[in-house]
């Protein structure tokens, strides 16, 4: 009787003693943060103030009519759109490419993946150098005009340098998945179809793409997770400006948290927002790509 | 070689078929068209390289002029070395105390995710039953809640406990950001592990602590790499949760300090250039050491989680 009681125990105690390390540091800095944020959005608690109030959804219905908040989801948005298409493609083209070199490929793949090792941070400020300083002296020797625009300080302007320093910094790590994915397609179905008079663009268009889709699933969820999330290109090339022209969803919520106002409830709500669309948007992807990825 | 392979393919399917007769004509003018579209993939792929490095290479070079020599001209090389700019850099970002925090940041963090969710994901990986699978959804739960959602309280609660201006405690709230998706990915890992190792070390008298750190953790090497690489990308690389938690220039990291440099020598580019090359300097160096390790790890983690 003892025994087996001791043997029933003994499994689930040991587990918690394996797993409460881990459930302590998570409890503290993940779980209890958000389960806060949720909390703290429904109140007016401005960080300083030890004493706060609930004032139930009306940080939300505030935020809805908040206007820079509403630009900084647009913006967002648009931005997503973007880098959804563009980040793919040419990741996906440079992925190609690259599996059709001989031995070059190692170098290409080399120098390609290196800015996703950099910071954005660091990298938003070459590219602000580019920019502020190459750029004008590359328009002065050879008059091309649209090198001497304000690509920092036109929000017109800067919303593709913002785009441009993404790319750079976010292609490589996609081109590395679809590189492996590449490679998993068998060399013998490529052949079959190329020897049934398909050229390049057929091939890729109903052999290789229906091939990698499970990469393209990662590839759309990994761009659309990121850059909704868009924080260091922004803050390392524009901070947001000029005034709050180029502000994402992520700059607006620090600067509320903790640049202009410190009101720690608003901004919670904000985040909370965010997160919303995060949940929403990953739930419709995951869906339709796996509808898809049976049908092909 | 594959080209000619390949002709002869197409060669022996015309002979076969009889209602081929366009096939041969496309084999011919297709054979010069392949050649003439991987030139120009080379062409493009040299073109994208070129403006890939562009920006890196713009630095350096430019990192070792003089301001008034950067001004006239900006894309040639460089007539004196002004490495004068690199001991400008080093003092004013405290280059060697920076480097020594981020490590330190990097260090704490990377242990303990590495220990403790390799020990979580190995029994919530081994053990049945209600309380398992609950834990493991907790942790998983998580993954989705972008961290921009956690960030105002989670600040609050490190400048509670303490944390807030010191680079260890970066490093333990790395730990409770990071151990969600290490286990996500052991516990699929342990799965190919045999379960008669753990048995036969149980027979042999081996507790269970022991049977963990001697048996197990050792075979799950494989994984442990590529957790490794990811985290330590990722905390040696974020900015946002040091700029809120590390508010004293003491505890600064990399980051932080080049990041301090550029706000206040905003147009001396020679000095904040030369800090880039050298914020840039440790991951270059361990990205063409490491290159291999680094690329598996990246497409192995993105695949799996």
């Amino acid at each position: 009787m003892m025994t087996t009681r001791t043997r029933k125990l003994k499994p689930s105690a040991m587990l918690l003693l394996f797993v409460l390390p881990a459930l302590a540091f998570y409890c503290a800095f993940t779980l209890a943060p958000a389960i806060g944020g949720i909390w703290y959005s429904l109140t007016d608690w401005n960080g300083l103030n030890p004493a706060y109030r609930m004032v139930g959804f009306s940080n939300y219905v505030e935020a809805m009519g908040d206007r820079f908040f509403l630009k900084s989801l647009w913006f967002t948005f648009k931005f997503v759109a973007f880098m959804l298409v563009l980040q793919n493609a040419i990741a996906i083209l440079l992925a190609l490419f690259i599996e059709a070199m001989g031995r070059s490929r190692v170098w290409f793949r080399t120098i390609f993946f290196m800015p996703n090792m950099l910071s954005l941070i660091i990298g938003g400020f070459m590219w602000m150098f580019i920019f502020t300083r190459v750029f004008p002296y590359l328009a002065d020797q050879t008059g091309w005009l649209l090198l001497d625009e304000s690509w920092i300080g036109d929000p017109k302007y800067s919303f593709f340098s913002i785009l441009a320093l993404s790319l750079w910094g976010g292609v490589g790590y996609l081109m590395v998945i679809y590189i492996a994915a590449l490679q998993g397609v068998p060399k013998t179905l490529k052949e079959a179809a190329s020897i049934d008079g398909a050229g390049a663009f057929t091939l890729f268009r109903h052999v290789t793409l229906p091939m990698i889709y499970p990469a393209l699933t990662i590839g759309v969820f990994l761009t659309l997770n990121s850059s909704f999330k868009v924080f260091d290109a922004v803050y390392s090339l524009t901070g947001g400006g000029p005034g709050r022209s180029t502000q994402v969803i992520a700059i607006n919520i620090f600067e509320e948290a903790f640049s202009f106002s410190n009101r720690y409830g608003y901004a919670s709500a904000k985040a909370m927002i965010l997160f919303g669309i995060v949940m929403i948007i990953t739930i419709i992807q995951l869906a339709v790509m796996k509808r898809r990825e049976v049908r092909a | 070689m594959s080209g000619s392979a390949q002709s002869y393919h197409a060669h022996a399917h015309t002979s076969n078929s009889t209602t081929n007769s366009t096939s041969n004509n496309d084999n011919s003018s297709g054979k010069t068209m392949r050649r003439l579209g991987s030139a120009s993939m080379f062409l493009f792929l040299i073109l994208a390289a070129v403006v890939t490095l562009f920006p890196i290479y713009m630095a350096l070079l430019n990192s070792v002029k003089t301001q008034g020599e950067m001004l006239t001209n900006i894309l040639a090389l460089p007539t004196t070395l002004e490495f004068g700019n690199y001991a400008d850099a080093f003092r004013k970002t405290d280059y060697m105390r920076s480097l020594w925090n981020t490590v330190v940041v990097a260090a704490v963090g990377l242990a303990g995710i590495i220990l403790f969710a390799s020990m979580a994901g190995y029994k919530l990986s081994r053990t049945p039953g209600k309380l398992s699978s609950f834990l493991f959804g907790l942790f998983v739960m998580s993954t989705l809640i972008p961290f921009h959602s956690i960030m105002i309280t989670l600040v609050r609660i490190s400048s509670d406990m303490g944390l807030q201006g010191s680079a260890v405690g970066l490093g333990l709230l790395y730990i409770g950001l990071g151990v969600a998706v290490a286990i996500f990915l052991y516990h699929g890992f342990v799965k190919s592990v045999p379960k008669e190792l753990d048995e036969a070390a149980v027979i042999d008298g081996c507790g269970e602590f022991k049977l963990y750190f001697v048996v197990i953790l050792p075979l799950l090497l494989p994984i442990t790499a590529t957790i490794a690489i990811l985290n330590m990308l990722w905390m040696w690389n974020d900015f946002l949760l040091p700029l809120l938690i590390l508010t004293d220039f003491k505890s600064y990291t990399l980051l932080l300090s080049t990041n301090m440099l550029f706000g206040e020598y905003n147009n001396d580019w020679s000095a904040i250039l030369a800090s880039l090359v050298l914020a840039m300097l440790p991951v270059i160096v361990l990205y063409l050491l490491l290159q291999k390790y680094i690329l598996h790890g990246i497409s192995e983690g993105a695949i799996k989680s």
